[in-house]
């Protein structure tokens, strides 16, 4: 009979209380982690003039590949013309390059903005193994020009070819719609403000390295370092060491814990934190030339030896920019001999070393 | 048409197996397996006739009261009283637990089944069929975590919550029953369950494997 008499009472109170606080399967989903952002700046001052319409800024959280640059790109150029198709086609060695876009969401200049993250970053956004493994985000705030809600990533633009290997299947566009006003994270050179997911112990790698500063924390943690120099960089790797941050500029926070703050730039200084790359590991891939010469309209060429961090090549290769007009820098490599992945490759899969094309001008 | 060394055990047989079949039939006869102490007598499977009460446990499983999906399993009981030839009374608790997940959450529901029967029943030889009607209440309780909210990070609320509620329910169940040996019966139940939820009547089934037990 007390059994009855608790179920009955039971029955009673739950009929009477009518205030089910179950959500089963429902409810609302709370965000694995919130970033506070608020944007800087004069965006008149920054604006293509001839950037027609109304801005729909908003910002993103991209999730940051691991690439090398290619050696043409880091080693001093042999000639006047190699140093201006570097210019040309060469990204900042040691800029942020975009693997993926996460999370967007509108934002106000001056107001703050919150990006609610619901999903962690995928495995392919993280550096090194299950046991320790990082990745590193960058807010970018951009003009949503063609609409779709998401920053849209680009690719560089090489001239066409018909000989000149596989059809590409990458569905990245070439151009850019969106425009980009500003990124957190733009380059190691300059101070930072990023976003880390840090899974594990941390080992310190090069992966945007910030020796000097403090661990990552696990999990999502916003991180601030003041950048380094190119040459410090590139003495320290010759030393087979990473580059020093100050640790002064070195901050980290919870991702609520603070507001990550990015001023307005123009375009053109931060647009290639949009631009993806083919290749991260610094290999190049060398075309066949064609028998007819490719548009260069608006392109840069230069004939220099293939470049390589260990002895010099004798093998000449003809190396052109990217256009002048190109939302992401690049190169293209041709030579007369040699197959897609290196000039020497014992078998070469093209020999046109006795009878160039008629416009090949190295 | 037959031999004779065809019919007689052991006719066609070397000496050494005539000897062995001698020694079985012997050893056979001297056995426990006697005429007189089988193991399966004509009793072995004697009812002794029910009581007024009568416990009963066994394994549960049905929809879970207030999870959309899923299938609840765990164990339960009663005891009923039986009053008369075709009425009998009692009680049931029983609980199961169920865990679904979606993209977000991953959720355990464990019900906690109490209810107040009452029964129309008949009985057909060794076995009883009735109809169970059970009126009460169901207490879930809730455990939900944020899937990848400990990689994130997450700690407290934010990773895991959890909540309890008794639900108004009603079950009405076909019972069949078997007096198997002694006081002891199988019994196998199922049916429609009703639930007060969410300011909504759900609808579920329950069944249940068990023996029962009347003194």
């Amino acid at each position: 009979m007390a059994s009855l008499t608790t179920s009955a009472l039971l029955a009673v109170a739950a009929t009477t209380c009518g205030c089910s606080n179950l959500q089963g399967l429902g409810g609302a989903v709370p965000p694995l982690a919130s970033i506070q952002v608020e944007v800087t700046g004069d965006l008149a001052a920054v604006r293509p003039p001839d950037d027609p319409g109304t801005p729909d800024l908003h910002v993103a959280l991209v999730w940051g590949d691991q690439w090398l640059v290619e050696p043409l790109c880091i080693l001093p150029p042999e000639s006047a013309d190699a140093a201006t198709v570097i210019a040309a086609g060469c990204r900042d060695p040691f800029g942020f390059v975009p693997a993926r876009v996460d999370a967007n969401v509108a934002v106000t200049i001056g107001e703050p903005a919150t990006i609610d993250l619901f999903a962690l970053p995928a495995a392919d956004v993280l550096v090194g193994d299950l046991t320790a493994r990082v990745g590193y985000g960058s807010l970018v705030i951009y003009d949503d020009r063609d609409g779709n809600g998401t920053l849209t990533l680009a690719r560089p633009n090489r001239p066409n070819s018909t000989t000149g290997g596989p059809p590409m299947m990458d569905p990245t566009p070439t151009t850019q719609p969106d425009l980009v006003y500003g990124a957190s994270f733009g380059s190691m050179t300059a101070p930072d403000v990023r976003l880390a997911y840090r899974e594990g112990v941390f080992v310190q790698t090069a992966f945007y390295p910030r020796a000097g500063c403090g661990d990552p924390p696990p999990a999502y943690s916003v991180l601030a370092a003041g950048g380094f120099s190119a040459s410090d960089a590139i003495a320290a790797t010759l030393a087979g060491m990473l580059p020093q941050e100050d640790p002064a500029s070195c901050t980290q926070a919870a991702p609520d814990a603070s507001t990550i703050s990015i001023a307005l730039a123009p375009p053109a200084g931060v647009s290639e934190v949009a631009c993806t790359e083919r290749n991260a590991d610094s290999s190049v891939r060398y075309r066949e030339p064609d028998t007819d010469m490719p548009d260069f309209t608006n392109r840069v060429s230069a004939c220099v030896h293939v470049p390589t961090f260990g002895a010099p090549s004798d093998v000449i290769e003809l190396v052109v920019s990217g256009r002048s007009d190109d939302a992401c820098k690049g190169l293209t490599h041709y030579i007369l001999k040699g197959c897609r992945e290196s000039p020497d490759c014992g078998t070469p899969d093209w020999d046109h070393s006795t009878a160039p094309p008629l416009w090949w001008p190295c | 048409m037959f031999s004779r060394r065809a019919i007689l055990p052991g006719a066609g047989h070397t000496a050494p197996v005539r000897l062995g079949l001698v020694v079985a039939v012997i050893a056979l006869g001297a056995s426990p397996a006697h005429a007189d102490d089988r193991l399966l007598g004509d009793d072995t499977f004697a009812v002794t006739a029910p009581g007024a009460m009568q416990l009963d446990a066994g394994l549960v499983l049905g929809l879970p009261a207030a999870l959309p999906t899923g299938i609840s399993t765990g164990i339960g009981g009663g005891i009923e009283h039986v009053c008369g030839c075709h009425l009998a009374y009692g009680a049931r608790v029983s609980y199961a637990r169920a865990t679904e997940s979606s993209t977000a959450w991953t959720v355990t529901h464990g019900d906690l089944r109490v209810r107040a029967t009452g029964s129309l029943r008949t009985d057909a030889g060794r076995g009883t069929l009735a109809l169970r009607l059970g009126l009460g209440t169901t207490v879930v309780h809730e455990d939900r975590v944020r899937n990848q909210g400990m990689r994130a990070g997450l700690s407290g609320a934010d990773l895991e919550t959890t909540a309890t509620d008794a639900l108004p329910a009603a079950d009405l169940e076909a019972v069949v029953a078997l007096r198997v040996v002694g006081a002891w019966t199988m019994v196998i139940s199922g049916g429609p369950t009703a639930t007060w939820y969410d300011s909504h009547l759900r609808g579920g089934w329950t069944a249940e494997l068990g023996v029962a037990w009347h003194p």
